[in-house]
């Protein structure tokens, strides 16, 4: 390269860099003139102009329209510039705050730290500040200040952004309040909070949590929530925490111990807590006291039950009522021959006609009186059955068929007006059940076949109810001519409290205990219908494992009797005068209807080789009685046997079967009677 | 609007500016601002109004206002825009 080439090329590359910086200079609007080639004149750039001009505007637009105040002095410390907002806030135009020195604008107070912010003031400043309001009146602000200086670099007075405190405080007030109103919401919601930490150490417990406990919240902060829980509880809440640290969150059933020592159901909803960076600080849990749902929960079963026995208690009375009648009308008919008895005109009888006199008036009718009788001692012994407590959850080998006969009668008053029934029952095995409950799931489902069935024509509809084997299962069916379930209702007739009955007639609790019966005893419990065909629900139940009780040997009735001494204690007259006119022949009979007295009998040194004695008596109790010969002794409390109209509750329940000794039902029969005294004076 | 100190090297400058147009203003308050800082041992700073002297501009080669020309020391050196970089503008002139 030749130094000639060498210094044009450096030309050139000066000249790009020229054209270069020119162009750059155009488009940053640093430019306003341009030299034509031609008139060799330069043309000022009015598109320059007007860009200027309309940056201009924006940016006022942006001052007038900012929600700061925005103000520049100069210098001098004089106000060059106010925007409206701020001079607004101060009670002034801006137009009249132009000129306006510093010490009027801002309070007395603050006019020390303005001065020294504006002499060390190469970087701008924030501060809360009192500036004074046209009327005197202080105006908070915060403030935000920055020094301008001019183009020498000289400092040129300051420009200051703006903003109302009173907006702050305002905010500040309204996080206040909406803190304010968590902390009422958490304080008294029935729901127990808590919060711990990762190491399961409580952080914070709501005042009815503490309460749940019966603690106070600052006993139990910093403890380890673990320390309040039940051991089945412990575990619970280690998966739980476990859970958490993964950052999941479910709901558990979980037992706490109050201060007390009871324990507490609960359910706990619990979530993971996690700090703004996203760590796990601990877990938030919801928790709910269960305990009063879960015995209301038994209790409605109960209540169920009752309203069952209830709905039926009408129909009852009057399945008694007709073999009462037939009891009294045989009686009274029989007391009226008898009195006839001592009359002439039999006297002339011949001892064949005699004989037959005495069995059409007097042995038929004491037959027909008695069967009478038999009928109301079913359908008492059926009540019995529906009255047992559910929590006595005795299972064993239940014979299907004689609980769907129990049920069938107690609901037949609900039934024969409106569908025949029809009974198909195949040779069926026992089922591990309750009895009880059963027995309530068929009265269930056989008052509702019968409520599904319109009253008045019972010839065209029918209840048919079905027992069968399927395998290993018994299969029960209840099936109905009603109307049938409209298929958008059926999935739901299981649901608790729905009802499609009256109000007062259902609780809609019928079918949902029902099924959790039967769930409860491994079977099943399904329903199919159709529309204008009725419905037919099924139950099937396992077949028992166990096998039946083997029954007990027949009585052998002995003609070689005893005589023996009898006490018989019972609070009822009539019961005594039968027992001692059964027995008083066979035996020496000592009577008493008070309890106290058999006592003071034993208490003086007399001697019986049996005492039939009631359950149920005022004053004195059959258990009380029993406790206190078996003081006195031993032997004689041996000889005891419990004479009972029914073992309603539990504490009576399990005292006889402590007691060695069968013990005698109400209503008893004369021969059976004989029998057990004679067995147990051998 | 000059200063001359006898020692130091010359510096002279010149800017050629388009009336009063913005951009104009700002550059003449820029380059005096630049030169009063930095040129402390003296400096020669003319201002060419275009408006004025139409024909030195193309003589000149001079294309846009404003444009800051460094005549001495040599070589030349165009600086063109409002000299609101001060860094950048006192690159361009050889710093101080």
């Amino acid at each position: 390269m030749t130094p000639a080439t060498a210094r044009r090329a450096a030309a050139i590359a000066q000249r790009l860099a020229e054209a270069e910086a020119t162009i750059e200079a155009l488009l940053s609007g640093q430019i306003d003139a341009v030299v034509d080639s031609t008139t060799r004149a330069p043309v000022l750039l009015a598109k320059a102009q007007d860009a200027l001009r309309a940056s201009e505007m924006r940016y006022r637009q942006i001052v007038e329209t900012a929600n700061e105040g925005i103000w520049t002095i100069d210098e001098n410390s004089v106000t060059t510039f106010m925007n409206g907002r701020m001079a607004g806030m101060l009670g002034y135009s801006p137009e009249e705050v132009i000129g306006m020195p510093l010490t009027s604008i801002v309070s007395k107070a603050e006019q020390l730290t303005a001065a020294s912010n504006i002499e060390s003031g190469r970087r701008g400043r924030r501060s809360d500040s009192a500036l004074i309001r046209k009327d005197g009146t202080e105006l908070w602000v915060s403030l935000s200040s920055a020094p301008r200086f001019d183009a020498a670099g000289k400092y040129a007075g300051a420009l200051a952004m703006i903003t109302d405190r009173t907006e702050h405080r305002e905010a500040e007030v309204a996080l206040r309040r909406s803190e304010e109103q968590y902390r009422q919401i958490v304080e008294t919601t029935t729901d127990g909070i808590v919060t711990v930490n990762p190491s399961g150490q409580i952080v914070f417990v709501n005042r009815r949590f503490a309460e749940m406990l019966g603690y106070q919240p600052q006993e139990m902060i910093g403890k380890l929530a673990t320390t309040f829980m039940t051991t089945a509880g412990q575990a619970v809440a280690k998966a739980a925490f476990k859970r958490r640290a993964e950052g999941l969150k479910d709901a558990n059933d979980s037992g706490f111990l109050h201060r007390n020592g009871n324990e507490i159901m609960v359910n706990i909803a619990g979530s993971p807590v996690f700090d703004a960076e996203g760590n796990h600080v601990g877990s938030l849990a919801v928790v709910r006291d269960i305990t009063e749902s879960t015995r209301m929960q038994s209790q409605l079963m109960v209540s169920d039950r009752m309203a069952s026995v209830g709905t039926l208690a009408a129909g009852v009375a009057h399945e008694i009522n007709n073999p009462l009648a037939a009891v009294m009308a045989n009686l009274d008919y029989i007391a009226e021959i008898v009195g006839q008895l001592g009359g002439s005109s039999r006297g002339t009888m011949s001892p064949a006609m005699r004989d037959t006199w005495i069995r059409d008036e007097i042995t038929a009718p004491l037959d027909d009186a008695r069967e009478a009788a038999e009928r109301v001692r079913f359908i008492v012994r059926d009540l019995k059955m529906f009255s047992r407590s559910p929590t006595e959850e005795l299972k064993g080998p239940v014979n299907v068929k004689a609980v769907m006969e129990s049920s069938l009668r107690m609901a037949w008053n609900e039934v024969r007006h409106r569908a025949r029934l029809v009974k198909n029952y195949d040779n069926v095995p026992d089922v591990d059940a309750n009895e009880a409950r059963l027995g309530q799931v068929f009265l269930n489902l056989i008052v509702n076949a019968a409520q599904a069935i319109p009253e008045g024509r019972a010839e065209d509809n029918e209840i048919r109810v079905t027992a069968r084997l399927e395998g290993k299962r018994v299969v029960i069916e209840v099936a109905d001519t009603g109307p049938g379930i409209p298929p958008e209702i059926i999935n739901r007739v299981f649901d608790a409290f729905f009802t499609t009955k009256a109000v007062g007639v259902g609780s809609g609790l019928g079918l949902a205990i029902c099924h959790r019966i039967v769930t409860d005893i491994g079977g099943e419990l399904t329903v199919r219908s159709k529309i204008g065909a009725g419905t037919v629900f099924r139950v099937s139940l396992p077949e028992a494992v166990i096998e039946a009780a083997p029954v007990a040997p027949a009585t052998a009735i002995s003609s070689a009797t005893r005589r023996g001494r009898i006490l018989i204690v019972d609070d009822e007259e009539m019961i005594i005068r039968i027992l001692t006119r059964i027995l008083a022949k066979e035996h020496d009979v000592v009577t008493t209807v008070d309890a106290r007295e058999a006592l003071a009998m034993c208490a003086r040194g007399e001697k019986f080789d049996l005492i039939l004695c009631d359950l149920m008596m005022p004053i004195m109790t059959g258990i009380e009685l029993h406790s206190e010969i078996s003081l006195l002794s031993p032997e004689q409390a041996q000889a005891m046997i419990f004479v009972t109209g029914g073992a309603f509750t539990e504490k009576t329940r399990s005292f006889l079967s402590d007691i060695p000794k069968e013990h005698i039902e109400k209503p008893f029969d004369a021969a059976n009677l004989r029998a057990i005294v004679q067995r147990h004076l051998r | 609007m000059a200063k001359r100190t006898a020692k130091a090297a010359p510096v002279h400058l010149r800017l050629y500016v388009a009336g009063n147009a913005p951009n104009s203003v700002i550059a003449v308050a820029n380059a005096r601002a630049i030169c009063d800082e930095h040129y402390t041992l003296g400096y020669k700073l003319e201002i060419v109004d275009l408006m004025d002297h139409p024909a030195r501009a193309l003589k000149d080669g001079i294309v846009v206002t404003p444009t800051l020309v460094r005549l001495l020391p040599a070589p030349a050196r165009k600086i063109i825009g409002t000299l609101s970089d001060r860094n950048q503008v006192l690159l361009a002139l050889g710093g101080s």
